[in-house]
């Protein structure tokens, strides 16, 4: 479903921060990139979704090379996208930021709408009001909506736990598992924070000086958590 | 009390004219981040091809369109043409699109001769109403402007296009993400916005001598529009053209034109120095 081979990427005309990253996915897994600040995780993201292109490499989505597509052509492949900031767009409404979801997307309406306000009940509640002015784990929700509307192949979330209450951050990640597990919906979570990892993925690739230098299945880091200070270095 | 009816209806006629120019100034530097030096020239296009279309014998009514059509036609070629390379630098798209505006205006004066030509106006007797008697063609124009500017509002806070074009215009990367082609809705808008301006120059050709500099007189006042209304806000372009449309008019009246100037440039200055957002960031406070 994902196969990155020896992705090379930075911003700018700078030097590469990402030197030669490997990385599988098959449908319906999930795995979180955990690695220290600077290590390339967001740069990682925006390059998958087309913001950057990337230098060197090749990256295949569902059997098509999108190294080197704009965003909304990778977008319209399958592939969402939850930034690091939720970035949703706070003049909006509700409602019209779940529009954002599939307004691009060609032959597509809010035929998933019910089934989306079912999983985040709160949008629901809130659908009328001004985006911006919601509480963070709110936002957190509608840009995963957002990201969900359009009944995509594969999540991308950038530190989805980032800001958000402790108990927010658990209910996030039990929904997501189960919407994966529902809908085979391959994930891939960056994220810093293990409670957030350990409900939500199956495996953890650490991303250390561009490179991924190693993967664990989650378990195993919850029976061992000294593996994971091994693993970033720390 | 006659008097002011007049001035008001004066006031209003130009802000409205005043107000397309500016609204396709505004959208294409929220979409693009381009400052676009030419839009007087698109302006001068849509005069010109009334004043064409009219010597062929089209009726003048019918010009109207084809000069928002011809707008948007070279709007669209010297996107394409031009700032296709250089929309992710913008200041080379300000020395550019001057540029532009100064190849347009020879190539108008090298067809055209320099001198000013007339438009006949379809309208020309005048109405009375209310104890006073106003143009009808002046009235005519301000209902066409009006009735202009609220389909593009509609157009861009009604319709998926315009959700899209303004989430654009706030947050490029992120509707990229979603899936919009951005790129195509920047062609749109400056198409669009071209044929907007080419529209206005339509309207106001009877109105003013037809010459190549005649776009310079409007689209200063627009760009003045666009930072007190508030830069990259198209509501803000309404409260803009109101302020800067409404004193220009009511001080050459009470005083001369340049009078009015220095006052108009004076005000705008003081929006823009205690209100950095412009007006439309009033609402945000």
């Amino acid at each position: 479903m994902l196969e990155v081979r020896g992705l090379v990427s930075g911003y700018g005309k700078g030097a590469p921060v990402l030197r030669g990253v490997d990385l599988t996915a098959a449908r319906g897994d999930r795995i979180a990139i955990m690695g220290r600040n600077g290590m390339g995780k967001t740069l990682f993201a925006k390059t998958l979704i087309g913001l950057i292109r990337p230098m060197e490499g090749t990256v295949r989505f569902d059997g098509t090379p999108t190294g080197g597509l704009p965003a909304h052509r990778v977008s319209n492949l399958g592939l969402a996208y939850v930034p690091q900031g939720r970035e949703i767009f706070g003049d909006f409404t509700v409602l019209e930021n779940l529009r954002m979801g599939v307004i691009g997307k060609p032959g597509l309406g809010m035929e998933r709408l019910e089934q989306i306000l079912g999983w985040f009940p709160i949008l629901r509640e809130r659908a009328t009001q001004r985006a911006g002015t919601m509480s963070g784990g709110q936002m957190q929700q509608l840009a995963i909506a957002r990201a969900l509307i359009s009944g995509p192949k594969l999540l991308l979330l950038d530190e989805p736990s980032e800001g958000i209450q402790p108990n927010i951050v658990h209910e996030i990640a039990e929904k997501l598992r189960n919407i994966s597990q529902q809908e085979g919906l391959t994930v891939l979570v960056i994220e810093q924070n293990f409670d957030m990892v350990e409900i939500l993925a199956d495996r953890v690739a650490f991303i250390e000086n561009g490179r991924i230098t190693g993967e664990q299945p989650v378990a195993r880091l919850s029976a061992d958590p000294d593996l994971i200070t091994q693993h970033m270095g720390l | 009390m006659a008097g002011t009816l007049a001035l008001a209806l004066d006031a209003l006629n130009y802000t409205s004219v005043l107000l397309l120019v500016s609204i396709g100034l505004v959208i294409v530097f929220g979409m693009m981040q381009v400052i676009n030096l030419a839009h007087g020239e698109f302006f001068l296009i849509g005069a010109y091809t009334v004043l064409v279309l009219q010597g062929l014998g089209v009726p003048f009514w019918a010009t109207l369109p084809l000069a928002f059509a011809v707008g948007a036609l070279f709007g669209l070629i010297c996107d394409g043409v031009i700032l296709r390379f250089i929309y992710d630098r913008p200041t080379d798209t300000i020395l550019a699109t001057w540029g532009l505006s100064l190849a347009i205006r020879q190539a108008i004066v090298i067809l055209f001769g320099p001198g000013s030509q007339q438009v006949s106006a379809p309208l020309t007797a005048p109405v009375a109403f209310l104890g006073i008697t106003y143009s009808s063609y002046r009235l005519a124009i301000m209902a066409i402007a009006i009735m202009v500017a609220v389909a593009v509002f509609v157009l861009l806070y009604r319709t998926g296009f315009g959700l899209a074009a303004r989430a654009a215009m706030v947050n490029r990367p992120m509707a990229q993400s979603l899936g919009i082609n951005t790129r195509r809705l920047d062609r749109i808008t400056f198409g669009f916005g071209t044929g907007l301006a080419g529209f206005a120059g339509a309207v106001m050709a009877p109105l003013m001598s037809v010459d190549p500099q005649m776009g310079m007189g409007f689209v200063l006042p627009a760009f003045l529009s666009i930072l007190v209304g508030g830069v990259g806000s198209p509501v803000g372009a309404i409260w803009g053209s109101v302020v800067i449309g409404g004193s220009t008019t009511v001080a050459a009246s009470w005083w001369t034109p340049v009078i009015a100037q220095i006052i108009v440039f004076s005000l705008a200055v003081a929006v823009i120095r205690f209100l950095p957002t412009g007006l439309s960031g009033l609402r945000r406070r």
